[in-house]
C-alpha cells in the first residue's frame, strides 16, 4: 500500500475510497495492454515462399547489452467508481562483464512513478501533480481523443495502457542512448519498430516473445508452428502500420516436442538492410547463444534470454 | 578513503537484530568465517551515526535456481557445456556476522542498514575492547597472535589482568593431538606473557608439568623458524629466543641411577635437579596416594596421629620396646613393627585407641609407597624438591612426570601445586604469580569418574587461584570430558583444530556451523580465542615457538642410557662443577653403599656450592678406619712327635 500516494489523494479527493486489496491490479512486465490474439500477413524479404531454415555454424556469443522494462499498476482507490491507478515503470540495460551481468553506465536506469487517474471525471482538470507526485491524466483515449466512457473497466484498460506507453517510452529511451554511444548489438525484449532511430539501427535487435499477432497465414503458418530446434523461418515484414519498417522471421530455440506449438518461438526484429537473409542466420546464431543458461524459474524461460531475466530481476529490485 | 566490501541486509524472514546482522558481498571480497567488518550506519541516532562492529560467523552462496534440476536443464544434462554458457547465473554471497561491539553502546538497537567495511587494524581494536587496555602507561596487553583478513594484521592482546588476575584468571586449550596446537600455543604464549606481563602487576614463573613425551624438555634450546615467524614475533614484539631461565627436576628411574627423563642427555644436564621426596613430604599427602576405600575415619585417624605424634620426634611407649624417632620410611616401618610386636605380645586388639586391623592396614598402604613411588619417594633419602620461596621472576620450571607411575604424577602435581598454593598465600615464593601448566585436563580433572583429591585440587585452583596469582593454564583434547567447574572458570578460552566429534559435543551449540567447520579445519598455527573482553570468539595465527620441538630435541641429545653409580654422580656433579673428576669420584665413593652416595649427591646437588666434589666428600658418611696393630705374639705351639699322636 502506497502510504504517501494515498495521503496525497485523500488530500485531493477526501471522499475517494480505498481499495484494500494488496493484489497489483497488472503485474505484467511486458505487452501490458492485450490484444485479441490474430493472424496478419506479412511480405516476404527472403525467396518467394516462407520456409524453414536450418542455421548453420555454431551459436556465438556477440550481445553486448540486454535491455528489458518492468511496469506495475495497482489501483489505490476510486471515486464512484473512476479508479486511480498508483503505476510505476522502469527500464534498463544490463552489460555483460567477465560473464555476469552489471548495469550499463552509458545511461542510469529509468524509474518513474506516477498517478494514472482521469482528472476530467474526478473534477480536478489541470493538475500536475499531488504533493510532488506526477499525475497522469487518462481522461481521453490516446488514439481517438474522445473522453474515455465512464465504464469502470475501461477507465481501468486506459489507464492500463497509458502506464504500458509510458514504460516503452523508458526502454525507448534506452535503447536510443545506446544506438548513439555503442555500436554493440543490444539485445531489446520486444519490438524495435516503435522507434525510427531504433528501427534504423544496426546494432538493436528485437526479441519477441508473445505472439498475439502471428506474421504468417495458410501454408506459412504450418512452417512456422512446424520449425525445429535450431530453424528460422524466412525473413518477412511485418505491416508498419503507424510503426517503422523492420525485417523479422521467426526462430525456434529448444525442441518444441512434447511442448505446445508455441514453445521456444521467439519472433526477431532488425533493420532494413542488404542481404537479409545472411544478417537472419548471424542474429540467429546470437540469440541461440543466449538460450543458456536457462531464464528459470521464469515461466516463460523457453523464450526468455537469461540476460533479459536478469535485467527484470534488477528491475524489480530496484523499482 | 576506504571501500565498502558490503552492504547490510534485511528481511522480514531473515531480519537484523542487535547482535547479529547480515550482509552481502562482492563476488571477489576477501571476507570468510572469522573475519571483522564495521558498519557505518546510514542516519544518526542521537547526533551519532552508529558504528557496529562484527564478526562474520556464517556464509551463504547461492544462484537465482530454484532446484538444481534448472541448472541440469540449462546445460542438457552436460556439466561440459556450462563453459559455453553465455554467462554466470546472478550469484550471492550473503554472510551472517555476530555484533561484537556497537559504538555508541547506548541505545541498543538492530544494526541499522548501511555500508559494511574490512575492520582495519584501529577497528579492531576498538571492536575487540581493546583499545581500554593497551593505553600508553596502562597497558596490560599479552600478544596472543595476529588476525589476518584482507590487507589487514592486526595483533590481538589478552588483557593480563584477565589472563593471570585478579580481575579473571586461567586459560584453557583445547586441540586434537600431534597438530602443533596445545603444547606449541602454551610454550609461545607464556614466551609472549614473560615478554609482556607488566611490571607494574610483579614478577610471574611458570611451572610446567611435562606429562607426556619429550614436549616440554627442551624449551632452553632455539628452534626452527621461518621468515613468516619470525615477522609474526616482531609483529608482536616477543623476541624469538628460547626460555632464558628453565629449571628441570625430575626423579630417579626405579631402577638404576640416571633421572628418570628424557632430558637425560650429558649435555643438558646443568639444570637438570633430581625431585625425592622423602616420608614427610609424602605423608601429607598421603591422601592421594590412597583410594577412597583406604582412607576410613578409623586409617585418617591413624595418619594424622603418625604425622602428628610420631613423625620427626622422638617417639615413646610403655608398649614399644625402645625409643623411636621415624625420619624415612625404613624408620616407619621399624616403628610398625616394633608396634605391632608390641600388640601380640600383650594379646592386645587396640592401641590408643587404634584398632590392630587399621594399623595393619595403614602399615600395609604407607609401607608400598615408597615402591610405588620409586625414584621419587626414597626409604632414607634427603629432599630435592623445587626451589620453594626462592622461585626468579620470568623463570621456568619444568617437572617432567611424563615416564611415572600414574600414583606418582599424582602425589607430584598434589604435593607441588599445594606448596606453590601455601607459599603464595604466605606472599614467599620469590614471586607474585604462578602459572602452573597442565596437559591431559581430561585425565586429571575428567567430568566424570571419583572425585580426586588431584582434581579437586584443580577445582580449587579454577575457582579460587586467582586471588592468589596461582594461575592455571591447562590443556586437553576434549573439553567436554573436562569438569565443567575447571573450564568454566578458564577466563580465557583457546582452541586448535577440534576433533569433528568433539565439537558435536551439547557445549559447542553456541557456535555457529561454519565456525564449528573451520575449527574442525583449522591449518597448524591458527588458533580461535575466546577472552572475556571479546563477545565472540576470534581466529588469530600465531607463531611457531622459538624453542626445539621435543621430537628435535630427542634426536639432537638422545636419552643417556643406563650408567653405573659413579658415572652418575660424576655427571651429576660435573654439571655443577667442571673440574670434576671421574677418577675423584671413584675414589670417594670407594666401597660405600648406594644409598649413601644417593643421599650424598643429592645433599650436594641441592647445595650448589662451588666446590662440588669437597661436598660430596663431606656428605658421605665417614667409614671407620681400623689401624692395623701387629697381632699379639703368640706362643709357638710345639710341634708333636711324630711317633706321639697325643703329644705326650
Amino acid at each position: 500500500m502506497s502510504i504517501d500516494a494515498l495521503r496525497a489523494i485523500q488530500s485531493l479527493l477526501p471522499d475517494a475510497e480505498i481499495v484494500q486489496s494488496d493484489a497489483p491490479t497488472d503485474d505484467s512486465y511486458a505487452g501490458a495492454y492485450s490484444e485479441a490474439p490474430h493472424i496478419a500477413s506479412a511480405d516476404l524479404l527472403e525467396g518467394q515462399r516462407l520456409r524453414a531454415h536450418i542455421i548453420e555454424g555454431d551459436p556465438e556469443i556477440r550481445f553486448a547489452g540486454f535491455l528489458d522494462g518492468v511496469q506495475r499498476a495497482k489501483i489505490l482507490c476510486h471515486r464512484r467508481g473512476v479508479p486511480i491507478i498508483d503505476g510505476s515503470v522502469a527500464a534498463a540495460i544490463r552489460i555483460r562483464v567477465d560473464r555476469r551481468y552489471v548495469t550499463w553506465g552509458g545511461s542510469a536506469p529509468i524509474i518513474s512513478r506516477r498517478l494514472y487517474m482521469p482528472l476530467a471525471l474526478l473534477g480536478c482538470e489541470g493538475r500536475t501533480e499531488i504533493e510532488g507526485i506526477e499525475i497522469a491524466d487518462t481522461s481521453y483515449n490516446v488514439r481517438t481523443k474522445e473522453l474515455v466512457s465512464r465504464h469502470p473497466a475501461a477507465l481501468r484498460a486506459v489507464a492500463l495502457e497509458r502506464v504500458g506507453r509510458d514504460r516503452e517510452d523508458a526502454e525507448r529511451s534506452l535503447a536510443e542512448a545506446w544506438c548513439v554511444d555503442d555500436a554493440e548489438p543490444l539485445f531489446v525484449d520486444g519490438g524495435i519498430s516503435g522507434s525510427p532511430r531504433i528501427a534504423a539501427s544496426h546494432c538493436a535487435i528485437g526479441v519477441i516473445k508473445s505472439h498475439q499477432t502471428l506474421f504468417a497465414d495458410g501454408d506459412a503458418l504450418d512452417v512456422v508452428m512446424s520449425l525445429k530446434c535450431g530453424e528460422r523461418s524466412s525473413v518477412f515484414a511485418p505491416p508498419s502500420h503507424m510503426r517503422s519498417p523492420v525485417a523479422s522471421w521467426y526462430l525456434r530455440l529448444r525442441d518444441p516436442r512434447g511442448h505446445d506449438a508455441m514453445f521456444g518461438l521467439v519472433r526477431i526484429e532488425v533493420t532494413m538492410g542488404h542481404d537479409l537473409a545472411a544478417r537472419a542466420n548471424e542474429v540467429s546464431r546470437w540469440v541461440l547463444a543466449e538460450s543458456s543458461p536457462v531464464a528459470l524459474p521464469d515461466s516463460r524461460w523457453d523464450r526468455m534470454a537469461y540476460g533479459i531475466r536478469d535485467c527484470e530481476q534488477f528491475l524489480r529490485s530496484i523499482a | 578513503m576506504r571501500m565498502a566490501l558490503g552492504r547490510v541486509v534485511a528481511t522480514e524472514r531473515r531480519p537484523n537484530t542487535p547482535h547479529e546482522f547480515h550482509f552481502w558481498t562482492a563476488l571477489d571480497s576477501p571476507v570468510g568465517i572469522g573475519t571483522i567488518v564495521r558498519v557505518d550506519g546510514n542516519r544518526p541516532v542521537d547526533g551519532r551515526i552508529p558504528h557496529i562492529y562484527g564478526v562474520v560467523t556464517e556464509g551463504l552462496s547461492y544462484t537465482d535456481l530454484l532446484t538444481p534440476m534448472h541448472d541440469v536443464l540449462s546445460h542438457d544434462g552436460s556439466p561440459e557445456r556450462a563453459g559455453f554458457a553465455s554467462a554466470e547465473r546472478a550469484e550471492i554471497r550473503l554472510y551472517s556476522a555476530a555484533v561484537l561491539r556497537q559504538v555508541p553502546e547506548e541505545p541498543l538497537q538492530p544494526v541499522p542498514m548501511g555500508d559494511v567495511f574490512l575492520a582495519q587494524e584501529e577497528d579492531v581494536n576498538v571492536a575487540l575492547r581493546m583499545d581500554g587496555y593497551l593505553h600508553d602507561g596502562s597497558n596490560t596487553g599479552i600478544p596472543i597472535g595476529v588476525y589476518r583478513a584482507g590487507g589487514t594484521d592486526a595483533t590481538i592482546y589478552l588483557d593480563a589482568d584477565f589472563l593471570v588476575g585478579p580481575e579473571a584468571a586461567h586459560l584453557n586449550i583445547t586441540g586434537v593431538s600431534g597438530l602443533a596446537t596445545k603444547t606449541s600455543a602454551v610454550e609461545w604464549l607464556l614466551a609472549s606473557l614473560f615478554a609482556h606481563f607488566p611490571e607494574s602487576r610483579g614478577s610471574i614463573a611458570a611451572v610446567c608439568f611435562n606429562v607426556k613425551g619429550p614436549d616440554l624438555c627442551f624449551l632452553d634450546l632455539p628452534g626452527k623458524l621461518d621468515d613468516s615467524d619470525r615477522a609474526l614475533y616482531e609483529k608482536m614484539d616477543v623476541p624469538a629466543r628460547p626460555f632464558e631461565n628453565v629449571n628441570y627436576f625430575a626423579p630417579y628411574a626405579a631402577r638404576g641411577y640416571a633421572l628418570n627423563t628424557l632430558r637425560s642427555n650429558e649435555a643438558l644436564a646443568h639444570n637438570v635437579t633430581p625431585l625425592t621426596w622423602g616420608l614427610r613430604e609424602v605423608l601429607q599427602y598421603a591422601e592421594v596416594l590412597l583410594n577412597r576405600d583406604d582412607i576410613d575415619a578409623k586409617a585418617d585417624a591413624l595418619i594424622d596421629f603418625i604425622t602428628r605424634s610420631v613423625i620427626d620426634q622422638p617417639f615413646t611407649d610403655a608398649m614399644l620396646t625402645r625409643s623411636h624417632v621415624v625420619q624415612s620410611f625404613a624408620d616407619l616401618e621399624d616403628w610398625f613393627k616394633d608396634v605391632l610386636r608390641g600388640l601380640e605380645n600383650g594379646n592386645k586388639e587396640s592401641w590408643r585407641t587404634h584398632h590392630v586391623a587399621t594399623i595393619r592396614k595403614v602399615r600395609n598402604r604407607l609401607s608400598n609407597i615408597s615402591v610405588r613411588c620409586a625414584g621419587l619417594v626414597t626409604d632414607s633419602g634427603p629432599v630435592s624438591d623445587l626451589p620453594f620461596g626462592e622461585f626468579e621472576d620470568r623463570a621456568t620450571y619444568v617437572v617432567d612426570v611424563a615416564n611415572l607411575e600414574e600414583d606418582a604424577q599424582d602425589l607430584i602435581f598434589a604435593r607441588i601445586v599445594s606448596k606453590l598454593r601455601e607459599h603464595l598465600e604466605r606472599r614467599d615464593l620469590g614471586v607474585k604469580h604462578v602459572v602452573v601448566f597442565v596437559d591431559e585436563l581430561n585425565k586429571y580433572a575428567p567430568s566424570d569418574g571419583p572425585d580426586t583429591y588431584v582434581r579437586k585440587m584443580l577445582l580449587d585452583i579454577a575457582e579460587r587461584g586467582r586471588y592468589l596469582g596461582l594461575v592455571l593454564f591447562s590443556a586437553q583434547q576434549f573439553r567436554s570430558q573436562v569438569h565443567k567447574r575447571v573450564v568454566g572458570n578458564s577466563g580465557t578460552s583457546v582452541f586448535g583444530r577440534m576433533d569433528a566429534d568433539e565439537l558435536a559435543a551439547p557445549g559447542y551449540a553456541v557456535l555457529s556451523p561454519a565456525t564449528r567447520t573451520k575449527l574442525a579445519t583449522l591449518e597448524k598455527g591458527q588458533l580461535m580465542i575466546r577472552h572475556p573482553h571479546f563477545t565472540q570468539p576470534i581466529f588469530v595465527r600465531f607463531p611457531r615457538p622459538a624453542v626445539m620441538t621435543g621430537r628435535m630435541g630427542a634426536e639432537q641429545f638422545p636419552q643417556g642410557g643406563e650408567v653405573s653409580l659413579e658415572t652418575a654422580v660424576y655427571r651429576s656433579l660435573r654439571a655443577q662443577d667442571s673440574s670434576v673428576t671421574m677418577q675423584a669420584v671413584e675414589d670417594a665413593i670407594g666401597l660405600h653403599d648406594e644409598g649413601d652416595v644417593l643421599r650424598a649427591l643429592t645433599l650436594t646437588l641441592k647445595e650448589r656450592s662451588g666446590d662440588a666434589m669437597a661436598t660430596f666428600r663431606s656428605r658421605l658418611p665417614r667409614r671407620v678406619t681400623q689401624s692395623l696393630k701387629p697381632r699379639p705374639q703368640t706362643a709357638v705351639l710345639r710341634g708333636t712327635p711324630g711317633d706321639d699322636p697325643y703329644g705326650i
